[in-house]
């Protein structure tokens, strides 16, 4: 029970760093409410069409469905995946299990400009630009080294006397698998999808070289807007954004507590 | 009772429940257990003693099926396992972790082997209140591992082991993340659970003292084999090695030159040995507690009875612990504590002070000096 003192000095800092990280997202709260047509700071009239020309873009909405449809598939694709690759690497130690794992995390250390490249490159001849699965097979490779390396961190913290007692008690590999890893592993497998999920919902490098004209994400759909026009549009839909992305926190610290998913 | 086990721990196949022949184990060069033989009869609770890295723990974990032997063979009764994987063994295992489900709650762990027996709901549920009525955690079913102290749940492993009613029962170091007075209720209830249901168990220690009063028979471990196997009193009164005779219990050690049949030189005095040791360089080892003092107060002392072993010596430091008091000497063959019981008198004694030290021929353990 440690009992911690903040001195004022500290809060301070602390308090400057805030507004620091902070004050750009801040700043697209007052500016989604503008009634002027062109993007500016303070906005000299107040309303809600912003929001209402949001909903009216059909352009936009259909990025968003694409966006969230494509994050969703993702994040099931990533676990389904990335879950059997870490018990692959870290239980069961098949050969060369070092360097399939630095193998599958590599992707993480390229830049992502160079894999949108070749990613396009090979996609061109395959047929598989601007359409869904194209964008779901892009986005994996971002998200499978986040997914692999906490699934990975997670299993390996895992006590194996728990599972190996399981096995003692008459439960069948597979048994000790379902019964007794899977559930110790939930909170790394909660991280893992909430990382694959806003990972993919973010991407913008890649999806740029893979996304058609009928085809888009929220975030291309985003930055093509914002350069041909200058208008509060976009800072009605960074505010959902962002209040997406604080509803899906708030949901995991609410079931599982953010520490323990994601510091621990 | 165990007049007919023979002194290596070997038994008649068809007697023992538990049998190990020529168990070994390697990793690369390194030999963690080297032909193991040992049998365990039925109902009997035997430790596998020694100082970590002995390869008692990977013995209990090859009889487990948690660890594939490299060679040999193990068999329960008459049955060989010696390849089964854990869960076709019917063993139940305790780990000095307690290893308990942290997501389920206290029944549910105890329910776990039950129901990968596939029996009967409400079975389950009177066995597992039967089970937890054992180690008296009932009110406690509902809640959560990491609610219960450490003893809570080190009582729920045990039950979840006992309630699947194994043919053997393995503790691995069950008791060392207790503290002290804990440990003694735990030894008493382990030993008492034990010999009610009459398991097979074998208990995996480095502690001397759980050793020697909880189990039947005792086997010492060094370095991948075994030292010793006996009953506890036949560990302490006769130890078969000099490592024996120091790890369990506190001990003397004297150098000396063996001289003529039974006896050893230590610089000008001379003690009696009652079995025979290599010749040379020796090492004895008497119990600080089996050695009485003659203080020279100025008569002289009378001759050695028959069957003595005396030494003279001068004493160099008294240390005071209560029940017992410490007495260090120097003498012709090294240092040597005598320990007695506390006296009124105790502090009167000073550093100098010479004294006759003796204890009988049969309390001096010889062994040849190691290399």
């Amino acid at each position: 029970m440690e009992n911690h003192q903040t001195s004022l000095p500290m809060k301070i800092v602390v308090a400057v760093l805030f507004l620091f990280l902070l004050a750009p997202v801040l700043l697209v709260f007052p500016i989604s409410f503008s009634g002027e047509q062109i993007l500016s700071f303070p906005p000299e009239s107040w309303s809600f069409r912003w929001y209402a020309a949001l909903a009216n873009n059909s352009q936009m909405m259909s990025a968003f469905t694409t966006s969230l449809g494509l994050a969703l598939v993702v994040t099931v694709l990533s676990l389904a995946i990335g879950i059997p690759a870490a018990y692959a690497i870290v239980r069961l130690k098949v050969a060369g299990s070092q360097i399939w794992y630095n193998l599958f995390t590599a992707p993480l250390l390229l830049p992502t400009i160079v894999l949108g490249l070749a990613i396009l490159i090979i996609f061109a001849s395959t047929g598989l630009l601007g359409t869904f699965t194209g964008l779901v097979i892009g986005h994996l490779v971002v998200t499978l080294p986040y997914a692999l390396r906490v699934l990975a961190v997670s299993l390996g913290n895992l006590e194996l006397a728990c599972e190996e007692a399981a096995s003692s008690l008459g439960a069948k590999p597979l048994t000790v698998v379902r019964r007794v890893t899977l559930p110790m592993m939930a909170p790394g497998i909660v991280a893992t999808a909430v990382l694959a999920f806003l990972v993919s919902f973010d991407e913008v490098v890649i999806t740029m070289f893979l996304a058609g004209p009928r085809l888009t994400t929220l975030p291309v759909a985003l930055f093509h807007h914002v350069e041909s026009q200058a208008d509060p549009l976009v800072a009605s839909v960074s505010v959902l954004l962002v209040l997406l992305t604080l509803a899906i926190v708030l949901v995991v610290d609410r079931t599982l507590g953010l520490t323990r998913t994601f510091v621990k | 009772m165990h007049q007919n086990i023979a002194r290596d721990g070997k038994l008649a196949s068809t007697d023992a429940h538990l049998s190990l022949e020529g168990v070994c184990k390697s990793y690369g060069n390194f030999t963690a257990v080297s032909k193991l033989d040992l049998g365990v009869r039925k109902g009997e609770l035997i430790a596998l003693l020694g100082p970590s890295g002995c390869g008692k723990t990977t013995t209990l974990r090859m009889i487990a099926g948690l660890i594939q032997p490299s060679g040999g063979r193990i068999a329960v009764a008459g049955r060989e396992v010696t390849f089964a994987p854990p869960y076709a063994r019917d063993m139940g295992l305790v780990f000095q972790s307690y290893a308990l489900f942290p997501h389920m709650t206290v029944a549910r762990n105890v329910a776990f082997g039950l129901e990968m027996r596939k029996l009967a709901r409400s079975e389950i549920a009177a066995r597992v209140e039967k089970a937890l009525d054992m180690v008296q955690l009932r009110h406690l079913a509902e809640r959560k591992p990491r609610e219960l102290s450490g003893g809570q749940q080190q009582r729920v492993a045990l039950a979840r082991a006992l309630v699947i009613e194994p043919s053997i029962l393995l503790l691995d170091e069950p008791l060392s993340n207790l503290d002290a007075k804990l440990r003694d209720e735990m030894r008493t209830q382990i030993r008492d659970i034990q010999q009610e249901l009459g398991i097979t168990t074998v208990f995996v220690t480095h502690d001397q003292v759980e050793a020697l009063s909880m189990c039947d028979r005792v086997v010492v471990m060094r370095g991948g084999a075994v030292e010793q196997v006996g009953t506890p009193h036949e560990i302490y009164e006769e130890p078969a090695t000099s490592f024996v005779a120091s790890f369990v219990g506190r001990t003397n050690r004297l150098k000396g030159i063996r001289e003529g049949k039974g006896a050893v030189r230590l610089g000008p005095e001379l003690v009696r040995i009652s079995s025979y040791v290599a010749d040379g360089e020796i090492e004895l080892m008497i119990r600080p507690h089996r050695i009485s003092i003659a203080w020279h107060e100025g008569q002289p002392v009378g001759n050695a009875a028959d069957g003595e072993n005396r030494l003279t010596a001068s004493l160099a430091r008294i240390t005071f612990i209560g029940d017992l008091v410490q007495y260090h000497f120097h003498s012709a063959g090294g240092e040597i504590i005598v320990e007695q019981a506390t006296a009124r008198d105790t502090s009167q004694r000073r550093v100098g002070d010479m004294a006759t030290l003796s204890w009988r021929v049969e309390d001096t353990f010889a062994f040849g000096a190691e290399r």
